[in-house]
């Protein structure tokens, strides 16, 4: 298990609708603007990066000191009713090398993600409230990461 | 692109040049003081030539021709490395002026982010950027391990004044004085020497100058030295146009005027001297050096062989010498002078020279892992490269193998490293490759906070400036520098980089960002003493529901502590603390509608409107349209707004939440208003209203002290963490006009006014929502017209119980006040649910209870019981019923609860005014009362027709207590109407033992009930008599004092009524005759442990309606004849008469046929029949809620009960045959009897079941065509049971 791990899920405009800190690590009071700092500053790179491949796990994309960001990026989630295609990116900032696991991470991740997509009272976009997608995300945490 | 136009290009040109030592006398020096610099200072403007024109030749026989050229010059005492403590200084000097120079934007707002990217495009990043990188390099200057900072020549001033000048100049160069480099051979000291001997115009003539110039020419060689004369304008001073030193001397105070002694003569001859110093000696005396170095290396080192052995002797080399620097080079040294030769080529812009130089240099420094020499080689070669515009990618490997090399020395390669990065960023920079010199500038950041500040800084520069720019990180490491800045006390700066990120931040939801950067700017600016910006930026992030509860108590302790620090109190708009969910808000007012009680104003406006129809006058009725005349009875002002009367208050719920998990005080929540005393000025007033807002607030609040024109409620509470709290506030205008809502204020902390603007979008949303009352358009909700003060109503119902059981009586009083002097008149009441409330007469408002409902003798009062008035219009109180003054109006009502359940009860009272001359003319008082109703007494029947005799019929009641403690006393049951007769089968003491219905305690009792309606029958038309029927039983005993309840007493007959007409619904159809009513009077036991029941004496009365007793259908039969008969059957068979009663109880004529069956019914045939038995049969017994109206045709009675035996006793028993008629038909008027003889005759004595007959009826069709769907129009019944005993008489 990684000792840092900060996972947040960004949606169109670069709003976060999903955050948490999945890390055993005891949180620091500057841990959390920190984290999102450098995940925010990694979206730059993200912006680049995601057209030139075909994968969508991009792998680590940046880094911070010893703070390593992993990204996947879903494919553009369409809604003609309501005018949105959206562009999701789950974003990773941990410490740990392992790569397998951060995907599979992801990839989990991303069913999970598309079940609350598939909720027709969850407005594409708009922030994940769902506890039980919380738990999840945790629980996934601790198996892959 | 040329590399020398570049600015690395121009970086290089400038630093990396030709140092000359200058070596001046004191005298020198006072001479030059008169004009207010230095003698190098003085020199250094013409030091730089930008067309020299110097043909250069160096290794290759080809000249060139150099056209810019610049010297640097320094005094001896200065060519040494820098002190690096002196440095920081320096350096730490520089960023705190230019931060000092920034300050003054700082008040200014944020950057837009275009702005900040124009900018930056134009290359407009902050100018001391580049100072400061030149400082920095210049940190490193004079290091031993390179060359093109050791001094190519020395200049020797002397004074012309001084003593014997010839030794004077010896005296200068002087090995002891001269710097560490010149001593410790790390440069040979061998120097080209210029002398120069400095005169000073104004001390005499030049004559001693030319004679000891030419002594010197004789001493040191004609070419070497030079004159100079200065200060020639000793008159007036000389004004220099362009001053040429302004630029160089930064900090003179600029009255001083610079060279006011140095004529143009003076100028010119310094601009010679330096042209011939560099064209005539410097150069060429590189050029020779370079060419003889180059000998020396190609004789040493080219060539195959060389290398060879280069290579052999460099490995036999011991590895134990090495120290961090590698071994040391003296200048004699073949590297050192490779090493040189690289310099001075790369000075002279022989790019290829050098380059092959240094190339062949490195390798060697690598084998002898003298790292510093080695990158330092690296970092020249990289720089090379660039400029000679070559392969660019050797170039930045050069320049990062060079860095990286830097950094593995540690910090003794820092600063090394730092300058290295510096270029190869510059490098970067100018190839556009502006996302790959960020990171390297990420990577300078040393130890030193300070400059890794600034280095971030610039990195984050490089993001802003790429293609496509990445704003993100600009910010990022804007804040990154920024926070360096901050721990430095360089809180200006951090300050200004803080302040260019908000632009790229600016309303993000990336929430933690945004806390940091507004609290941290915030804090710094408060720390700065500029308390309003920082109180502005600190307002964005009060409202921290996501940080933890520490860092919410830090952000609002600072936050308040600025404000305290200001003195003065904030007014903020949009306050974020607290939350104001602007969804709830509500506004209640009363125009015509008065409302007795919160609950009644939030009931929806429809309820009362169906409520009020039928008494509102016609054109104030919602469905009104244009065509009707309205603005001629209301003018078109208080039409288009909200009409409120002077005096009453205007109400406006709102709800305040906490986000933060901390406890928050808030004060004086009041609402902003505005009223403006005509109404005319309603138009204008608006329109001023939007310039003039913070005006108006201000004024407002003045007004609401000054309790001028109107009245606002002010509001106190704490607010816990994550609390919700629903605020009430008001505004009472006093005077008419129009009054106008215009916001909320409150206090947060004693110390910050917060106030929200209600906004018409928000209303509009609102009022999509349902919420708002009226249907004007949403921006005149906050508007309101005030007319004078007119009466308004004031109501209430007392006692008025909140919770109770069901069918609980109570005598209830409304009472009326009006606290105006106008009286009101014309009083109507509608009660939504009549079944709960009942309206009484007035006479009741004395009479005590509940002894009212007392027959007060046998004699039945039903005359005031009027049902027929009880309808659902509305009640008008009596003609002439004003209300006025002090003395309330009362008047009685019953009240009645008819079902459990959670009751929500409707009255609405509609009244006009006495005087005509108000613009409301009417009003309407809602009172609402909400009521639980618990289920007590369950009560069903069962009714059975009597098997003895015809119309009369079993009852059996099933009372159930089904409350959790209460007990009940049950007195009395009554059936309603004169047709009914009740008799007890038991005394009631045996019914109930302990007089009492214990809580969950069920009871049955059984009755009997007598149809005593008068019956047409054939024999007797007349022979009714109308005598008393008991209708009324008592169930408790005899002997106990309770009377009897009057059931046709007004409340009970009332309640009664709606009772019907509600079971109705659910039941029979009407009108049917067959069907009993039946009140049960119960009384709950006085018991202490219920309190609220203690106190007035309670009826609860219970109606069961519509019990039908025609549960057989329409046509009901009695077999009448002997039991037991004694017969000789010797003499003969027996004869014997039977008689049918047969009865009609439907309200229809009916057509009845007997046929008597002589055959025995058999099994097979009986078979449908018995199925339907079985369907009907003990259903019934169990079920005593209600009696489901069973289907009638074909059904038996199952009041015998034993049909099974039936069968049995058929096989057995010897038939007997009947001997009338085999078939009769009967024509029965409704409610009306007939008999039938019948006659069997018997052969055998024994036990005979007179059941072998079959009844069929038919049902003349009536007028009331509804009905008949339901009920069957025939049917046909088979006979049931009748046991005959035939005996054989002795």
């Amino acid at each position: 298990m990684a000792t840092t791990a900060c996972f947040i899920i960004v949606s169109r405009n670069d709003i976060p609708i999903y955050e948490s800190e999945v890390g055993t690590a005891t949180k620091r009071e500057d841990a959390a603007q920190l984290h999102q700092f450098i995940l925010h500053a990694a979206l730059d790179i993200v912006q680049d990066l995601a057209w030139t491949t075909s994968a969508m796990y991009l792998k680590s994309i940046d880094r911070f000191n010893d703070l390593v960001v992993s990204v996947y990026v879903t494919a553009v989630y369409c809604d003609i009713f309501l005018d949105l295609s959206i562009h999701t990116r789950f974003m990773l900032l941990h410490d740990s090398r392992n790569d397998d696991g951060i995907k599979s991470f992801f990839q989990e991740v991303h069913e999970l993600y598309i079940k609350i997509l598939l909720n027709p009272l969850y407005l594409p976009g708009s922030r994940i409230t769902s506890s039980h997608f919380d738990t999840k995300v945790r629980a996934l945490a601790r198996k892959y990461l | 692109m040329d590399p020398a136009k570049t600015p690395l290009g121009q970086m290089l040109l400038d630093e990396i040049t030709p140092v000359v030592m200058v070596l001046s006398t004191p005298l020198v020096e006072e001479a030059c003081f008169k004009n207010g610099f230095s003698f190098l200072q003085m020199l250094t403007p013409f030091c730089s030539f930008h067309n020299i024109d110097v043909p250069v030749r160096t290794a290759s026989d080809q000249p060139y021709r150099l056209q810019k050229f610049k010297l640097r010059l320094f005094y001896a005492s200065d060519v040494r490395k820098p002190d690096l403590e002196v440095a920081k200084e320096h350096l730490k000097q520089v960023i705190t002026e230019a931060g000092e120079k920034e300050l003054s934007e700082l008040s200014l707002d944020a950057p837009e982010i275009s702005h900040v990217l124009e900018s930056s495009e134009s290359g407009n990043t902050p100018s001391w950027l580049q100072f400061f990188n030149k400082e920095l390099i210049r940190v490193v200057s004079f290091s031993d391990h390179e060359a093109f900072d050791h001094p190519v020549a020395c200049l020797l001033a002397v004074s012309s004044k001084d003593e014997q000048p010839i030794n004077r100049f010896v005296d200068l160069f002087n090995t002891n004085k001269l710097p560490s480099l010149l001593n410790d051979g790390v440069m040979d000291p061998k120097i080209l020497k210029h002398y120069l001997l400095v005169h000073d115009n104004q001390d005499g003539p030049v004559d001693r100058a030319t004679k000891i110039l030419a002594e010197m020419r004789g001493t040191f060689g004609t070419s070497d030295c030079a004159l100079l004369c200065m200060n020639s304008s000793s008159d007036s001073p000389v004004k220099h146009e362009d001053n040429p030193w302004a630029s160089y001397n930064s900090n003179v105070s600029p009255g001083q005027d610079l060279g006011c002694f140095l004529n143009i003569d003076d100028v010119n001859e310094i601009k010679d001297l330096m042209q011939d110093l560099s064209s005539k000696h410097i150069i060429p005396s590189m050029e020779q050096k370079i060419r003889v170095l180059n000998q020396q290396v190609s004789a040493t080192r080219k060539g195959f062989r060389n290398q060879i052995k280069n290579l052999w002797w460099r490995k036999g080399k011991e590895d134990g010498v090495d120290s961090i620097n590698g071994p040391m080079y003296t200048f004699s040294s073949t590297e050192s002078q490779i090493r040189v030769l690289g310099d001075y080529a790369f000075m002279l812009r022989d790019y290829e020279l050098a380059l092959s130089n240094y190339r062949l240099i490195s390798t060697d420094y690598k084998l002898d892992k003298a790292w510093k020499r080695y990158a330092a080689v690296q970092e020249m070669m990289g720089l090379a490269y660039f400029m000679s515009d070559q392969s660019r990618k050797e170039a930045e490997y050069c320049m990062e193998n060079a860095f990286n090399t830097y950094l593995k020395l540690g910090s003794s390669g820092q600063q090394n490293a730092t300058r290295c990065g510096l270029w190869w960023v510059e490098m970067l920079k100018t190839r556009d490759q502006y996302k790959e010199a960020a990171p390297v500038y990420f990577r300078i950041c040393g130890e030193d906070i300070l400059h890794s500040a600034v280095m971030l800084e610039q990195a984050s520069y490089c993001y802003l400036m790429s293609k496509p720019s990445m704003l993100r990180k600009f910010g990022f490491h804007l804040v990154l520098s920024g926070d360096r800045y901050n721990k430095c006390d360089q809180v200006k700066h951090a300050i200004r980089t803080y302040r260019s990120v908000l632009s790229v931040f600016k309303g993000t939801t990336w929430s933690y960002i945004k806390d940091h950067v507004h609290f941290h700017i915030g804090q710094w600016y408060a720390s700065l003493g500029m308390c309003d910006v920082a109180v502005k930026h600190m307002l964005e992030i009060l409202a921290c529901g996501h940080q933890s509860k520490k860092t919410q108590e830090l952000f609002l302790g600072d936050f308040l502590q600025i404000v305290q620090k200001t003195g003065r109190t904030f007014e903020v708009s949009k306050l974020q603390l607290p939350v104001i969910n602007i969804s709830s808000l509500k506004v209640i007012f009363e125009d015509h509608r008065t409302f007795g009680s919160l609950s009644a104003a939030n009931t929806k406006e429809g309820l009362w409107h169906s409520l009020e129809e039928e008494m509102l006058p016609s054109f104030s009725a919602a469905k009104t349209n244009w065509l009707e005349l309205q603005s001629k009875l209301i003018s078109k002002n208080y039409r288009d707004s909200n009409v409120c009367v002077e005096g009453e208050a205007v109400k406006v719920n709102i709800e305040f939440s906490n986000p933060l998990q901390i406890s928050i005080p808030v004060s004086g929540v009041t609402l902003i208003c505005k009223h403006s005393p005509s109404t005319s000025e309603v138009t204008s007033g608006t329109k001023n209203d939007i310039d003039g807002k913070c005006e108006e607030l201000t004024t407002s609040r003045d007004l609401s002290s000054d309790n001028s024109s109107f009245l606002v409620s002010e509001v106190d509470f704490l607010l816990g963490g994550g609390e919700t709290t629903m605020v009430q506030l008001s505004v009472t205008p006093r005077d008419e006009g129009t009054l106008e809502i215009l916001g909320v204020r409150w206090k947060l902390s004693g110390t910050i006014v917060g106030f929200h603007n209600f906004e018409f979008s928000h209303v509009k949303k609102n009022t999509a929502k349902g919420r708002r009352k009226g249907k004007r358009s949403p921006n005149e909700n906050f508007k309101f017209l005030v007319t004078k003060s007119i009466p308004k109503l004031q109501g209430s119902i007392h006692p008025f119980p909140e919770k109770t059981y069901a069918g609980d009586l109570r005598h209830l009083v409304l009472e009326l006040r009006n606290s105006s002097e106008i009286p009101v008149k014309n009083l109507k009441m509608k009660i939504s649910h009549p079944r709960f409330l009942n309206i009484g007469s007035p006479e009741n408002i004395k009479s005590e209870f509940p002894s009212c409902l007392m027959k007060i003798d046998s004699v039945p009062s039903g005359a005031n019981a009027n049902p027929s008035n009880m309808s659902d219009t509305v009640f008008l109180f009596p003609e002439g019923t004003s209300v006025q003054g002090v003395t309330p109006f009362s008047w009685p009502l019953w009240f009645r609860a008819a079902v459990p359940g959670d009751i929500s009860l409707y009255i609405s009272i509609y009244y006009e005014m006495g005087d005509i001359s108000s613009v409301i003319r009417y009003r309407t008082l809602r009172l609402q009362y909400n009521l639980q109703v618990l289920p007590s007494l369950d009560v069903s029947f069962q009714i059975s027709p009597s098997p003895l005799r015809l119309r009369e019929f079993l009852v059996r009641m099933d009372v159930v207590n089904k409350t959790a403690s209460e007990s009940f006393q049950v007195n009395q049951l009554s059936s309603i109407g004169s047709d009914w007769e009740i008799s007890l089968l038991q005394p009631p003491e045996t019914i109930f033992p302990s007089l009492s219905l214990m809580a969950g305690q069920a009871i049955s009792c059984f009755l009997t009930l007598k149809n005593c309606r008068r019956i047409l029958t054939f024999e007797d038309t007349g022979s009714s008599i109308s005598m008393p029927i008991r209708s009324d039983i008592k169930l408790v005993p005899q002997g106990s004092e309770d009377p009897v309840y009057n059931m046709s007493s007004e409340p009970l007959v009332n309640f009664h009524h709606y009772e019907r007409q509600q079971q109705e619904f659910s039941h029979e159809p009407l009108g049917d005759l067959n069907t009993v009513d039946f009140v049960l009077i119960s009384r709950p036991l006085q018991s202490d442990t219920n309190a609220s029941f203690s106190d007035p004496p309670h009826v609860m009365s219970h109606h069961a309606c519509h019990c039908s007793t025609a549960s057989t259908g329409p046509i009901s039969w009695l077999v009448d004849g002997p039991r037991t008969l004694h017969h000789d059957f010797s003499a003969s068979f027996c004869e014997i008469n039977l008689k049918m009663h047969l009865y009609n109880s439907s309200g229809a004529t009916a057509f009845v046929r007997i046929n008597t069956l002589d055959y025995t019914v058999t099994g097979g045939q009986l078979n449908p029949l018995s199925v339907v038995q079985s369907v009907t049969p003990s259903d019934n017994q169990a079920g005593w809620h209600d009696i489901t109206p069973v289907n009638e045709v074909k059904v038996t009675s199952n009041v015998t009960g034993s049909q099974p035996g039936k069968s049995l006793s058929l096989g057995s028993v010897s038939p007997y045959i009947w001997s009338g008629s085999s078939s009769t038909n009967v024509h029965l008027e409704p409610m009306s009897s007939a008999q039938i003889p019948l006659q069997i005759c018997v052969f055998s004595p024994g036990i005979y079941d007179l059941s072998n007959y079959v009844l069929h009826w038919n049902l003349l069709p009536e007028d009331r065509g509804g009905q008949d769907e339901t009920r069957q129009p025939s049917g046909k019944c088979l006979g049931y049971t009748y046991y005959l005993t035939v005996l054989q008489s002795t």
